[in-house]
């Protein structure tokens, strides 16, 4: 069965709260202790089912650290799906979750994008209370989820939740078929008048 | 999109950092950053003049600035690969990996950059073999008219 739609998500929250082993545990099921700081941007794939359809996710892996700040911005554009990662053994994180939500109310184009707040590491000593990060998630009316990329704890679950309340938002996506290539002419439209510097496009 | 070479940088993202570039360029002093930001642009355009561009700037961030070598190793590498510059590529991977030898991203990255060398090598081992078999067919088809036309000359004598 071939997919039916094909959604973007967007990994954002501090450097080191374990936004890239979450990905990793999802899509592949490892962890690695020592995870390096990510470079730029990372992508990567991953179909999985839901309500018995089958989803493709684009997963955008942004870095954390400050350099990247104002690099990362243009990867919010058209994401259906935010996951906000900050670390339970780290207040600060969660409390600099604050810019991120900023960053995603002002750089994010689809209004009805669905947001969902996971608070990592719970395998470690706990600092940041439960109650703390649903109380911060419910203000902001995001998702909210406690995970361990380490022990995979939370971690298909917050994938679940956050997919299927995409697919129950209505007109979030769009099926893949022949409502796409209208979007995707409008797309092109839509970069033909913005600039006629960089952009070339071909019609296909 | 399968991977991060396909990722082409927003126009307007290019424009905004390639005018601070020459703001600051124009007044006689680039930080690290303008330079770095620009870059990053370049080395993700459709153009490979810009990509080349991006590339001359990455490797002088390189040689001038100690702080952000990993990244600019790495989009030398990203620069190097959209530019099917497959071999500079893995020798900026190679260099990485030395350092990190476990990092998946750049793990990831050097698997993407094998995938492409094997897909246009196996598309250039085609065309060739497909050229080679008109070539043998005009060289047949040739021999056969030659051979029709001593048939006719036998005829005729």
């Amino acid at each position: 069965m071939d997919c039916v739609t094909t959604l973007k998500i967007l990994v954002i929250g501090e450097s080191g709260v374990g936004k890239s082993s979450i990905i990793l545990a999802f899509t592949t099921g490892d962890y690695n202790a020592s995870f390096p700081a990510t470079i730029g941007v990372d992508y990567k794939c991953k179909v999985m089912e839901v309500n018995g359809l089958k989803v493709k996710l684009g997963i955008w892996d942004t870095a954390g650290q400050e350099r990247y700040r104002t690099l990362t911005n243009s990867f919010y554009r058209d994401a259906h799906g935010a996951i906000l990662v900050y670390d339970v053994s780290e207040p600060k994180s969660l409390a600099k979750l604050n810019e991120w939500v900023e960053e995603l109310q002002v750089y994010s184009t689809k209004k009805n994008i669905v947001c969902l707040v996971v608070g990592n590491k719970i395998d470690k000593d706990r600092v940041v209370t439960r109650q703390a990060g649903q109380a911060f998630a419910q203000k902001h009316r995001m998702l909210f989820i406690e995970s361990s990329a380490k022990t995979q704890e939370g971690i298909n679950l917050a994938f679940e939740e956050l997919v299927q309340k995409i697919i129950e938002t209505p007109g979030l996506w769009e099926s893949t078929g022949s409502s796409s290539n209208i979007r995707i002419t409008n797309e092109e439209r839509r970069q033909q008048e913005q600039s006629s510097c960089y952009d070339y496009t071909c019609s296909i | 999109m399968d991977d991060v070479l396909d990722e082409v940088v927003p126009s307007e993202d290019l424009q905004k950092f390639e005018k601070v570039y020459h703001e600051q360029l124009h007044q006689g002093r680039v930080t690290p950053k303008a330079q770095f930001e620009y870059a990053w642009c370049l080395v993700r355009s459709k153009y490979a003049a810009d990509i080349r561009k991006g590339i001359l700037l990455l490797k002088d961030l390189f040689n001038s600035h100690a702080e952000g070598k990993r990244d600019y190793l790495f989009y030398l590498a990203i620069g190097n690969a959209r530019i099917k510059e497959y071999n500079k590529a893995l020798h900026y991977v190679k260099a990485f990996l030395e350092i990190e030898p476990a990092n998946q991203q750049v793990l990831s990255l050097e698997r993407q950059i094998n995938k492409r060398m094997e897909k246009e090598g196996m598309i250039g081992i085609a065309q060739e073999i497909a050229f080679g078999l008109s070539n043998e067919r005009f060289i047949w088809r040739s021999l056969s008219s030659v051979e029709k036309a001593k048939k006719g000359v036998v005829c005729l004598v």
